[in-house]
């Protein structure tokens, strides 16, 4: 599964192909939808319309699509504050997302979560998490539940390559390995922690793969970018979590074609950089994919079409939705609805 | 496939915008990016572009109608709305779980209402429990400072005022000989007046006020008549400006203020062993409230008013007594009193001094009485305007000698001074 | 009925085990807790009892050991997770302060967090600045968590089980010097409820407000108060900071007119300063006299015995602010 340090377009012949046309159609919109809904959500930004802050995945859609598809209902996602593409993935749908963004009464969480914390516990989106690091012993909990009442389903981590140098990471890592917990962690390595290269701030040059041997875990490092890779990866990762087998630590290696977040034009990418990405863009790679597997244009323009038009019906219902009420201000704080730290 | 045309969101704080005018009709081919309508708001006048291509098929808001954003204002292509955009207003909210607990910014309940200054007679503290049995429970907060202070303590607290409040009323220096305070006989055939609660509340401390000093009564004889020459000229344009008439007793409260100046003990606290001299003069003025008891309510800083400003601040106080509005801070810390009786045409009254106060001076009628006015050419007699101006002071505090001596300073001030000056540039 | 006297630290086992035994969601992880026994002999049986399974011993990770906590709970645990020293509670607040107590308000109610953190609390052990701390404060001012900090067996027995119990994130603090001390405990199933202080003392003069290992201090100096100064103080266990039973001790300042408390936190914003606050809000008018708060200095604990005996206050120390407060 793990290609090497030169990743490129794989394809296979139709004969074999282990992943099927449905589930090939399925990649392919999830990766279209995201990125057109990421681009939306790049102008809503722009026009003031999404306020406070928004961290794109622009370039790394194929991750989110690839484990998207993999992960079966009841496997629970717990990504980080970049983790629009993961709740798209799941199914959830873009009014909702992009209401959020937009902080109105019809957001996921109505306004009150914000981009940065996105969830849907009805697509099993549980939670998008701010404090790098935080939701990987979240993420071990969520598995350590599973194992103990003897249930089904794998919890699936998603979080940068900056995260795997934060205490949180290693003890997570060391906690899944030792209790041997049905948890996927997933390192999108998008070579730049917040505004530094990667290999500035690391000991090691995979980040994540080259310390899977620190907690016994095999060294799983591929092309973030195909989607096909990326999926096949996650359903062995997936079923041996299944069977009881325990964790497996993932790194997937993409570019993110926007800044760090809005804020940020990514002026310190060395030049040329991009440019050679954007020709490893996952969209791109993907319907060349399903023109070599015999997909027609027009059904591969057709669910473009559709998804510009569902991004654009989305950004109409989330834009006429109002500002949640007010008194949603004080509910929520305790499990009970309410706010009473006193009688 | 049908898509629904929305009110779109056209500002924060805007609900509603109404359309002007369609530029498109029921029927037109429509594509993404042509001009639909336009719409105005109480803020802004714009332009909506479609975001679908297609036929419109339905106008459901004409022009000059209102919509809230967010409503359905037309639909392009397809039989009928496919899927309705939801209405904002059709959106169940989900009602909040719990009850609503308490107003986010109340979490913690400031009572409402004063009971008084933390700080009574001569800078006394008292505890905000005390403060507040005192006003609830009307106990005589001059009482209880004097008390404390006798017996060398430093706050008044509760225990002080529950003790006031469960005994009978405490004596300030008790004589041994002084008879105690006995209840009234009984009520004789004939009709029975029931006190009303200011006399009620008064009465105890006139008596105890009468019984514990030693009052001594002094009066002098002051010619008005300088002062009505001068009361005369402004008058009219008093009354126009203040809306009320400009009487004698601010000219004797100035007068007082500035004789006080050259004999501060008189304006000052006795508490049985010390005469605390007061650094400002706060002037109570008696107000009969139409035979139903007297207050005394105090004017502050009254060495700073001139005379239209004393009139002014007076006249306040009278008119809040006499609706009842007068509230503790105006009832305390008087240092000196006036009385002021000259509406019957009394020649003169002996008036009871205020514990812990050591005079109050009275005032009669002033009225033309032949008099004896020396010229250079003799002594004739003349009809001048006369009234008598009284003290009664506090024997322990000063003597006669004392007294007299500020009444002498403060007739001559009343006769000599230039008057005319108070009226310099206002009226 | 019967009553037995039983410790502090038993209280402890004997809470644990009796909701782990109602409710098999119930699990438990900690370091050493299991087969050890814990470092404080506090959960001595459990791991014999419920097993392997439920009662588990972590690596020393403390994010780890809360962050796992958290994920059991949100989907369908009922997890306690021990934090050795409340000390430690520093290493992994992330879980504490933003993380559990914010889950259910950003998530708009989609995701709640039923998680007990029990950890060792306070001083009087020699054990030094690091391992000392009364840190209730800390917990107390993060909005969505509930803190509570019981002083006697029969307390901590029905406090964990409404904390274990309760939908929310509980902070559970133990008091390291109460382990050993004793108390009477009803037989059976105890059940108490989050957010009620007690009124252990009645009395008249003054209102003490006290928590944890200085309620036992408290009771002493009233005792002191009343047989050598003729003070009848009112002692109160707030037993819970949040939910705060404000009405109880409203009531009594209301009563007594005067309010002292005694915590054992360093001085600056101690539990007992917000107490002051709304006293000195709500109440205002029923106050006689000063606010006095008896604290810790505002200093990191010694090691040195009779320095921690003389920064802690002792009952002595309340005996003679009181007494000088109420006599001035």
């Amino acid at each position: 599964m793990a290609s090497g340090s030169n990743p490129a377009v794989q394809s296979a012949p139709l004969s074999n192909d282990d992943i099927g046309l449905e589930r090939r159609l399925e990649l392919f919109r999830l990766q279209v939808e995201i990125r057109d809904c990421e681009k939306r959500a790049h102008d809503l930004f722009f026009q003031n319309l999404i306020k406070g802050t928004s961290h794109l995945s622009i370039g790394q859609e194929a991750i989110a699509a690839g484990f998207g598809v993999a992960m079966q209902k009841g496997d629970k996602s717990f990504c980080t504050y970049r983790g629009h593409a993961h709740t798209l993935a799941r199914g959830a749908s873009m009014e909702g997302l992009l209401g959020e963004l937009m902080l109105r009464d019809v957001g996921l969480m109505r306004g009150k979560g914000g981009s940065m914390h996105l969830t849907s516990v009805e697509h099993d989106v549980y939670g998008s998490y701010a404090i790098i690091g935080a939701h990987l012993p979240i993420a071990c909990g969520s598995a350590w539940r599973a194992q103990y009442l003897g249930e089904k389903d794998v919890s699936v981590v998603f979080f940068g390559d900056g995260t795997t140098n934060i205490g949180a990471f290693h003890e997570a890592l060391n906690f899944a390995a030792v209790w041997k917990l049905p948890v996927i962690f997933v390192c999108e390595n998008n070579l730049y922690m917040e505004y530094t290269p990667i290999g500035d701030v690391t000991a090691v040059k995979h980040p994540a793969a080259d310390r899977a041997a620190s907690y016994g875990l095999e060294r799983i490092l591929v092309d973030g970018n195909d989607a096909d890779v990326v999926y096949r990866t996650a359903q062995a990762a997936i079923e041996k979590a299944r069977r009881g087998e325990g964790p497996s630590l993932i790194e997937c290696l993409t570019y993110r074609h926007s800044g760090h977040s809005r804020a940020d034009p990514g002026k310190y990418r060395p030049p040329g950089e991009l440019e050679e990405w954007l020709k490893r863009d996952p969209v791109i790679i993907y319907r060349q994919r399903l023109k070599d597997f015999g997909v027609t244009d027009d059904t591969i323009t057709g669910i473009e079409t559709e998804s510009k038009r569902k991004v654009d019906a989305a950004t109409a219902t989330a834009n006429a939705s109002p500002p949640a009420p007010v008194e949603i201000l004080t509910t929520d704080v305790y499990a009970d609805g309410g706010w009473a730290w006193r009688n | 496939m049908s898509d629904t045309v929305l009110m779109p969101q056209l500002g924060e704080t805007v609900a509603e915008g109404k359309i002007l005018a369609w530029f498109k009709s029921v029927g037109d081919e429509i594509k993404e990016g042509d001009n639909l309508f336009e719409v105005e708001t109480d803020k802004v006048t714009i332009e909506i572009q479609a975001v679908v291509s297609g036929r419109l098929n339905e106008i459901r808001v004409s022009a000059g109608d209102v919509a809230k954003v967010g409503a359905i204002v037309a639909v392009i292509g397809g039989e009928s709305p496919a899927k309705a955009a939801p209405q904002p207003e059709a959106e169940q909210a989900a009602a909040p779980k719990a009850a609503p607990w308490r107003n986010p910014f109340e979490e913690v309940s400031t009572p409402k209402g004063r009971y008084g200054p933390a700080k009574g007679p001569g800078d006394i503290r008292i505890t905000p429990l005390a403060r507040r049995l005192i006003a609830q429970n009307n106990v005589d907060i001059m009482r209880l400072a004097a008390e404390v202070k006798q017996r060398g303590g430093s706050r008044i607290d509760e225990q002080v005022v529950r003790s006031a409040m469960a005994a009978s009323p405490p004596t300030l220096a008790p004589a041994p000989d002084a008879p105690r305070y006995t209840a009234p006989p009984a009520p004789l055939s004939g009709q029975t007046i029931t006190l009303n609660a200011v006399r009620l509340k008064t009465a105890d401390r006139l008596a105890e006020n009468w019984r514990a000093i030693p009052h001594v009564f002094q009066a002098i004889e002051v010619d008005f008549t300088a002062i009505d020459r001068v009361r005369g000229k402004h008058k009219r344009v008093f009354q126009e400006a203040h809306g009320f008439s400009l009487t004698y007793l601010p000219f004797i409260a100035r007068a007082t203020c500035l004789a006080i100046q050259a004999f501060p003990q008189v304006n000052a606290r006795f508490d049985g062993k010390f005469l605390s001299l007061s650094p400002t003069v706060s002037l109570g003025v008696a107000v009969d409230l139409s035979y139903n008891g007297l207050v005394v309510p105090v004017v502050r800083n009254a060495e700073d008013l001139t005379v239209a400003g004393l009139a002014k601040a007076m006249r306040r106080l009278i008119d809040k007594a006499r609706s009842s509005k007068l509230g503790p801070d105006d009832l305390s810390g008087g240092t000196y009193s006036i009385s002021n009786n000259g509406a019957f045409g009394t020649t003169f009254t002996a008036p009871i001094i205020n514990a812990p106060q050591v005079a109050i001076l009275s005032t009669d009628a002033i009225q033309l009485k032949p008099a004896v006015v020396s010229t250079p050419e003799g002594a004739f007699v003349a009809p001048r305007m006369i009234g008598m101006v009284g003290q009664s002071f506090d024997h322990r505090a000063f003597d006669g000698a004392y007294s007299a001596a500020f009444l002498s300073r403060l007739k001559q001030l009343l006769e000599t001074r230039n008057w005319e000056d108070e009226f310099a540039g206002n009226p | 009925m019967g009553v037995a006297e039983l410790s502090y630290r038993d209280a402890v086992i004997r809470g644990i085990a009796q909701e782990m035994d109602r409710d098999k969601r119930v699990v438990f992880l900690g370091e050493d807790i299991g087969k050890a026994g814990g470092v404080f002999k506090s959960t001595v049986g459990l791991y014999e009892q419920f097993g392997p399974l439920r009662v588990r011993d972590t690596p020393i990770s403390e994010q780890a050991i809360l962050g796992a906590a958290m994920g059991a709970a949100m989907t369908g645990l009922r997890p306690i997770a021990e934090i050795m020293f409340a000390d430690f509670l520093a290493v992994c607040f992330d879980y504490v302060a933003n993380e559990m107590s914010k889950l259910h308000y950003m998530t708009n109610g989609q995701l709640s967090c039923p998680v007990v953190i029990r950890t060792g609390n306070g001083g009087g052990a020699r054990f030094g600045a690091q391992h000392s701390q009364s840190v209730e404060n800390w917990t107390m001012m993060i909005p969505g968590v509930k803190v509570v900090a019981p002083s006697s067996p029969v307390d901590v027995i029905g406090l964990m089980a409404a904390a274990v119990r309760d939908p929310d994130p509980v902070v559970f603090h133990e008091h390291k010097s109460l382990y050993a001390t004793k108390g009477e405990v009803p037989d059976g199933v105890i059940v108490d409820t989050l957010g009620t202080a007690k009124i252990v003392r009645a009395g008249g003069d003054c209102t003490i407000v006290a928590l944890a290992l200085m309620v036992p201090r408290a009771l002493e100096a009233a005792a002191m108060l009343a047989s050598e100064h003729g003070i009848d103080a009112e002692v109160i266990d707030v037993r819970s900071l949040v939910p705060l039973d404000t009405q109880t001790i409203l009531g009594s300042v209301s009563k007594t007119g005067r309010l002292f408390t005694v915590e054992e936190n360093p001085r600056l914003c101690g539990w007992g300063a917000e107490i002051a606050s709304i006293v000195a809000d709500e109440i205002f008018w029923d106050l006689d006299g000063p606010i006095v708060r008896i604290t810790t200095p505002h200093i990191p604990l010694p090691a040195a015995d009779h320095l921690e005996d003389l920064a802690l206050p002792s009952a002595a120390r309340i005996v003679d602010k009181v007494r000088r407060v109420l006599k001035a």
